[in-house]
């Protein structure tokens, strides 16, 4: 029954719900749902100038047969825990940061947003600026032996020798640069998140077993920590997804290489999809990705309850 | 005197303790929030620096921050070299009598993929604000079968990326331009058109199926966000409208609406920066082909296109492109703020 008083007026007040939220569904299944289906459709297909054959899973089997899925799923493994991982951390650090009571706590984090607002494409510049080899800042710092890499030009360089041609380690250092952009540019929103968590931990019940004794460590072991890991795990998911998807910043910082050394799922789907135009395996990529992405959403609707609580 | 312990130590004593402990680590939040305000606003000074320099400066080793060290002196103020050589390659000004400022602006980036930019990003915007307003009115004020079903639904679609929909959305726009082909070359034939005019028509029938991409993609998340708007008006200002003889749309409109306008707002500028910003969608379905409907991020791609870029020239189309979300962001930040702890933290 609806909530408003909706016997008054007529029909068209009646059904006023319906016609309220048909244009934003329309659009939302014309844009999100058909095409998601049509690309598993597609991906059935041969598709050669235009021409449509029904070939079943063959796409799939040839995607998955590929050195080069193999190899950039290596990549996205690399990427993805090095991303969400130092994302994770250097989120969670910077929010305890922000977390205390300081005159300047606005604007703080006004400045640690401005990356947030940046685009993939420019934020992949910006740091493609910051370590080249030639005029980046941060070049020097890069190339030290710290890293281990003997202080070569490493955007331009090719990868370092592989240890076994069956393990593409150690990564190609412009590895290092794309999770380091990334990270740059998703911090904020992380930090955002877990500092919002953090501020839902009733401060008394710290402070006065902080009062009792407990070391910081103790009292953030067993009291903020079980009270914030909702939203750990729900940046966790969050992270790896955009991670999973995130393109842009290929295209500007490494255009996937050098060699193939940063070709991840998503730029393989590209160079498969637009580069070379084989629209069936592309699309049965592209199925897979969306399986994954499907998956990492129900695991991520299912982690944080209070979101379900809201509806 | 070893410190005491838990058994010992009396209560006034732990928490002199603990006081004296939380002032010291304030200095120290303080020191360590500024050097991460550092590392995350330098490659942005970094690159605005980069931008005003001239070649020579650039291809400097090492490399410096500023080019402002004479042969005597690490740093001089009075020494910097700074140019507006970037930005002069990437405005491309020719003087041209007899317009307002006797000057031509040639460089595509400004004169076709900004405007164009502002066009997708304004029409998205104001369209995905009026359609997310409508449903997250229905989703916040009504119960119906299905409901919760939806707003789950809805609450996953924004986590789907565009980019595994795109093969499919590219497919589509290619069968759908070629389905309107023939009636264009029937008015072209039949005399009504001219072909320019049927280019142009063509180029802008691009342009709606690129907004109705855009509209599609960012609607989820701003349902979501302005739903906690309106959660948070209280009911009882519809029903006194109803007991004066209102009808729900005439509540909507009059009364709700603009106690929502924050919300509203917020969806606006977030999607608006999001359209902004967005790259592949635009390059794969006219960037490639249809160059005159580019975007601004898609026209600074293509800069590294040819190998010939400058970084100074490359560093300057990033400053003017980051420059606008980066004001909006810093003017409207309660506005974003607002709307992420609605759509995404709460939500």
């Amino acid at each position: 029954m609806p909530y408003v008083n909706s016997r008054k007026g007529g029909f068209l007040a009646r059904s006023l719900p319906f016609w309220l939220l048909a244009p934003a569904l329309l659009f939302i299944v014309f844009v999100q749902l058909y095409p998601g289906l049509y690309t598993f459709y597609l991906s059935l297909n041969n598709i050669d100038a235009g021409t449509r054959k029904y070939v079943g899973l063959q796409n799939f089997g040839r995607v998955f047969g590929g050195a080069a899925f193999r190899e950039s799923l290596v990549h996205t493994a690399v990427f993805l825990i090095g991303f969400v991982t130092l994302t994770l951390l250097a989120g969670f650090i910077v929010a305890l940061v922000l977390n205390r009571k300081m005159k300047l706590s606005q604007l703080y984090i006004t400045l640690i947003f401005i990356p947030w607002v940046l685009s993939d494409v420019v934020v992949g510049y910006v740091w493609k600026l910051y370590v080249d080899p030639g005029a980046g800042l941060l070049s020097q710092f890069f190339s030290s032996p710290l890293f281990g890499l003997g202080g070569s030009p490493l955007l331009i360089a090719s990868p370092p020798p592989q240890i076994s041609p069956d393990i593409p380690f150690p990564p190609a250092p412009a590895m290092l640069y794309l999770i380091c952009a990334a990270a740059w540019k998703a911090l904020p929103f992380t930090t955002l998140l877990l500092l919002a968590a953090l501020q839902t931990v009733p401060q008394e019940i710290v402070e006065s077993s902080r009062i009792d004794g407990a070391t910081s460590m103790n009292s953030f072991r067993f009291i903020i920590l079980p009270l914030i890991l909702p939203t750990i795990l729900v940046a966790l998911f969050n992270l790896t997804l955009s991670g999973m998807n995130g393109i842009g910043m290929v295209f500007s910082l490494t255009g996937g290489g050098p060699g193939s050394a940063t070709e991840v799922l998503s730029y393989l789907l590209y160079i498969i999809g637009f580069s070379r135009l084989d629209f069936g395996q592309a699309a049965a990529l592209s199925t897979f990705i969306f399986a994954i992405n499907l998956i990492l959403i129900a695991v991520s609707l299912r982690a944080s309850r209070s979101r379900a609580d809201l509806v | 005197m070893a410190t005491p312990t838990l058994a010992t130590r009396t209560p006034a004593q732990s928490q002199r303790k603990y006081a004296a402990q939380k002032s010291a680590t304030n200095i120290a939040a303080n020191i360590a929030a500024i050097i991460v305000c550092f590392i995350m606003v330098f490659p942005v000074f970094s690159t605005l620096v980069l931008s005003f320099k001239q070649q020579v400066d650039v291809v400097r080793t090492p490399p410096q921050l500023f080019p402002c060290d004479t042969p005597t002196e690490a740093f001089n103020l009075s020494a910097c070299r700074f140019f507006t050589e970037g930005y002069q390659r990437i405005l491309d000004l020719a003087p041209k009598p007899g317009t307002l400022f006797g000057v031509e602006l040639r460089g595509r980036i400004i004169n076709t993929y900004l405007p164009n930019t502002i066009f997708y990003a304004t029409f998205g915007a104001l369209f995905v604000t009026v359609l997310a307003g409508a449903a997250s009115y229905a989703f916040s004020r009504y119960e119906f079968r299905g409901k919760r079903l939806l707003l789950i639904g809805i609450l996953a679609i924004t986590g789907i990326p565009l980019l595994t929909n795109l093969l499919a959305l590219y497919q589509i726009v290619v069968d759908f331009r070629k389905a309107t082909l023939p009636l264009f070359n029937q008015l072209v034939t039949g005399g009504q058109i001219s072909k320019d005019t049927a280019g142009t028509l063509r180029d802008w029938q691009d342009r709606i199926v690129l907004i109705f991409i855009y509209i599609g993609f960012f609607l989820p998340l701003s349902i979501w966000i302005v739903k906690g708007f309106f959660d948070a008006i209280p009911r009882e200002l519809e029903e006194a409208a109803f007991i004066d003889g209102a009808t729900p749309f005439q509540a909507l409109t009059q009364v709700i609406t603009p106690l929502a306008a924050p919300g509203l707002v917020a969806a606006f500028l977030l999607t608006f920066v999001s359209i902004w910003n967005e790259f592949i969608t635009n390059y794969l379905i006219v960037g490639t082909s249809k160059q005159a409907l580019r975007s601004v991020i898609v026209g600074v791609f293509d800069l590294t296109g040819s190998n010939l870029i400058n970084y100074q020239v490359l560093a300057a189309a990033c400053v003017l492109v980051m420059l606008p979300v980066v004001l909006v962001f810093l003017f409207a930040r309660r506005t974003f703020f607002q709307a992420m702890v609605e759509g995404a933290v709460k939500g």
